[in-house]
């Protein structure tokens, strides 16, 4: 397999489970090395997408090639290359740390010595700071979730899925385990993330946009602001919820493609970028106008939004 | 098949660490057998004893006297009271099980007019109870009449002369020990094995497991070999209770019951993880088992005889892994390990065994589909 060849390579991948259509003819690939991210509502097909990449699933139809294993040749030929964090803590609470660890190992078919050796260094690597003895749910969510992905790297995949990694922990734990990503990638290990999170997409190198099973859109976080919004975004501060008549009155100009609330203030899209200073002329003074540059979170407003039409 | 090892030793260390380090569960392994085989073997006996009996007599009938000392005597009669006038009395106010009266001025008397007849009262609200106490009184009435009056043995010309094989002295417990054994044993090993395997899957470790590459083969040995061993430990627990507890004589061949007993765990266990195989909870896995182990028990001859049943609860009854089982033990127990006796039942069992893992292999999914 030479460098140029993708990671991931998914071609019109199709699951139904009866007569519900999960992941709806997508086709995408991921390069190697990369943090690629998977952003979309719960129920929009990415954890089905991921379980199927991980051979957890079935596809109903297409082709999945995972590190140069074509799906069709047995999941378990999948299964060698990819480590796979499920959403759902996965580990057995009534073992310890260290025997979930030598469990996992030895369903990966590690034997002990090389686990032995290869357990502290993951310890190592995650930051982990409690005693392997510890029984599993006596750990705070954060050390979990940390042994989580220790138990996911045994193997040294080549591919990693996290599926909503840092759901429930705290912003700190959060922080470090896209400290912990990066660093993997730097490895030259490809990492596949889901996230609610619009901060923690920003972090990665491209983002697979998922609607009802659908993939609506697959650009780097800049490209997919740009292509969202050509025109200029704007912020308008001073304008109250209250202010009926003036929002209705911005909302007709001829230069407003569309306003909606944003936090305490509101963000509003133009038809052109050439109305940008006729329409700033014909706003009262106590609203002030701020041309920003849109956050994820304006991208995937329209984007759903726009989908949805 | 080196790396199949490492797999089912890692599920081996697992799943004991798992069962043995949760009281509950030590509790239920080791705990609730001995208990319910001393409930059971206690106090499920078709045997009775301490029957009340009240005789009626006059202070002067002096055989009639000695007739109810062979009665107290026998181990079966106690002592109750009834009064002359009104002996049902007693009988429905429950101060007796039956009433002894003798024939109208007393039995020697009539005895010496050669014709003694003597009246027995029975309550027979418990019709079990009632044959039991007629059969003992006519026994007693018999022997003593034998005894005292050899010249003129009353009875008929024709006599039975019964001999009891294999439990001589008629213990219940000799017969209901080993049936008992192997209920609980097939209820433990059986809800062992489902629930273990429905928590897998309820938890969500069950991602966990099959996101590893393995076949099948070995999820599923993995899965049933640590309670293969688990089985038989509980098997020899039970089964030294009823040596140790019920004094149940082994005539047989204590490696044919082992023998046995291993492949029935392993049956069990194959039984369990098919149960497992339809459940999503451990719930689920829980009625399930209930609902096979409850009519598997009932129709398995231990407690109500296979011959009565109609014929198509026959049928049923024999594709009973728990029947062959029951009927090993007694056998190999109480008659012996003849190989008329035992082989039939073993090749029955050992044919069952194979196809469970046959359907539960086939039924087994490692994809979440």
């Amino acid at each position: 397999m030479n460098n140029k060849s993708p990671a991931v390579e998914i071609k019109n991948l199709s699951v139904r489970f009866g007569s519900f259509t999960a992941v709806d003819d997508i086709s995408f690939s991921v390069q190697k090395g990369e943090i690629f991210g998977f952003l979309g509502a719960n129920g929009a097909g990415k954890t089905t997408t991921i379980r199927v990449i991980c051979g957890l699933l079935l596809p109903t139809s297409g082709e999945v090639t995972v590190a140069g294993e074509v799906s069709n040749s047995g999941e378990n030929r999948l299964k060698e290359k990819v480590g796979y964090m499920s959403q759902k803590f996965t580990l057995y609470d009534d073992l310890t740390v260290g025997e979930n660890l030598y469990f996992k190992a030895a369903l990966r078919k590690i034997d002990n010595e090389a686990a032995s050796k290869k357990i502290p260094e993951l310890f190592k690597f995650i930051g982990f700071s409690h005693s392997p003895s510890t029984l599993v749910r006596e750990l705070p969510t954060g050390a979990k979730q940390q042994i989580s992905l220790a138990a996911t790297l045994l193997h040294d995949p080549e591919i990693i899925f996290l599926d909503e990694p840092t759901a429930g922990v705290s912003p700190g734990v959060r922080d470090m385990f896209w400290k912990l990503i990066e660093k993997l990638a730097k490895e030259g290990k490809t990492v596949i993330v889901t996230t609610h999170y619009m901060d923690e997409a920003e972090q990665c190198r491209r983002i697979a946009l998922m609607r009802s099973g659908r993939l609506i859109a697959l650009d780097s976080p800049q490209g997919l602001k740009k292509s969202a919004y050509p025109e200029p975004l704007l912020r308008l501060s001073g304008l109250g919820r209250s202010d009926s008549e003036l929002l209705a009155k911005i909302s007709a100009d001829p230069a407003v493609e569309k306003i909606w609330p944003f936090g305490m203030r509101y963000h509003a899209s133009l038809k052109s970028e050439e109305q940008l200073e006729s329409f700033k002329k014909r706003l009262p003074e106590r609203v002030s106008v701020e041309r920003i540059s849109p956050s994820l979170d304006d991208v995937f407003l329209k984007l759903v939004e726009g989908a949805e039409r | 098949m080196k790396s199949s090892l490492r797999v089912i030793l890692g599920f081996l260390k697992k799943e004991f660490a798992q069962t043995l380090r949760d009281p509950v569960m030590r509790l239920f392994l080791f705990g609730a057998p001995l208990l319910q085989l001393t409930i059971f073997g206690y106090a499920i006996t078709t045997e009775f004893k301490n029957l009340k009996l009240a005789v009626l007599l006059q202070p002067d009938d002096s055989v009639m006297r000695e007739l109810s000392g062979h009665f107290y005597n026998s181990g079966w009669f106690t002592r109750a009271e009834a009064e002359q006038g009104d002996p049902e009395k007693a009988l429905y106010s429950g101060a007796a099980d039956a009433v002894l009266i003798a024939p109208p001025g007393g039995l020697t008397k009539a005895l010496g007019r050669g014709n003694a007849g003597l009246q027995l009262l029975i309550d027979a609200s418990n019709a079990t109870k009632a044959r039991i106490v007629e059969a003992y009184a006519s026994s007693i009435v018999q022997k003593y009449a034998a005894s005292r009056f050899p010249a003129r043995e009353p009875g008929p010309g024709l006599s039975f002369n019964v001999r009891i094989l294999y439990n001589p002295s008629l213990e219940t417990s000799y017969f209901m020990v080993p049936g008992v054994m192997t209920m609980i044993i097939a209820l433990i090993t059986v809800m062992l094995t489902g629930m273990s395997m429905a928590r897998e899957k309820e938890m969500g470790t069950f991602e966990t497991i099959i996101s590893a590459p393995l076949k099948n083969s070995e999820i599923v040995l993995g899965k049933t070999i640590p309670f293969v061993v688990l089985g038989m430990a509980d098997a020899l627990l039970v089964i030294a209770a009823g040596l140790l507890i019920f004094k149940v004589p082994i005539v047989g061949n204590l490696f044919v019951i082992f023998a046995a007993s291993f492949i029935f765990v392993c049956t069990a266990v194959s039984a369990g993880l098919l149960i497992s195989t339809f459940a999503r909870t451990q719930q689920q896995a829980m009625m399930g088992t209930f609902l096979f182990i409850f009519p598997a028990n009932l129709m398995s001859g231990i407690m109500f005889p296979i011959e009565n049943m109609p014929l198509l609860l026959r049928a049923v009854a024999y594709i009973n892994p728990i029947k062959y089982y029951a009927s090993l033990l007694r056998n190999n127990m109480l008659k012996g390990s003849y190989p008329v006796v035992v082989l039939p039942d073993l090749a029955v069992l050992t044919l069952m065994l194979l196809v469970i893992v046959f359907i539960t292999i086939r039924r087994f999914r490692r994809t979440l589909n």
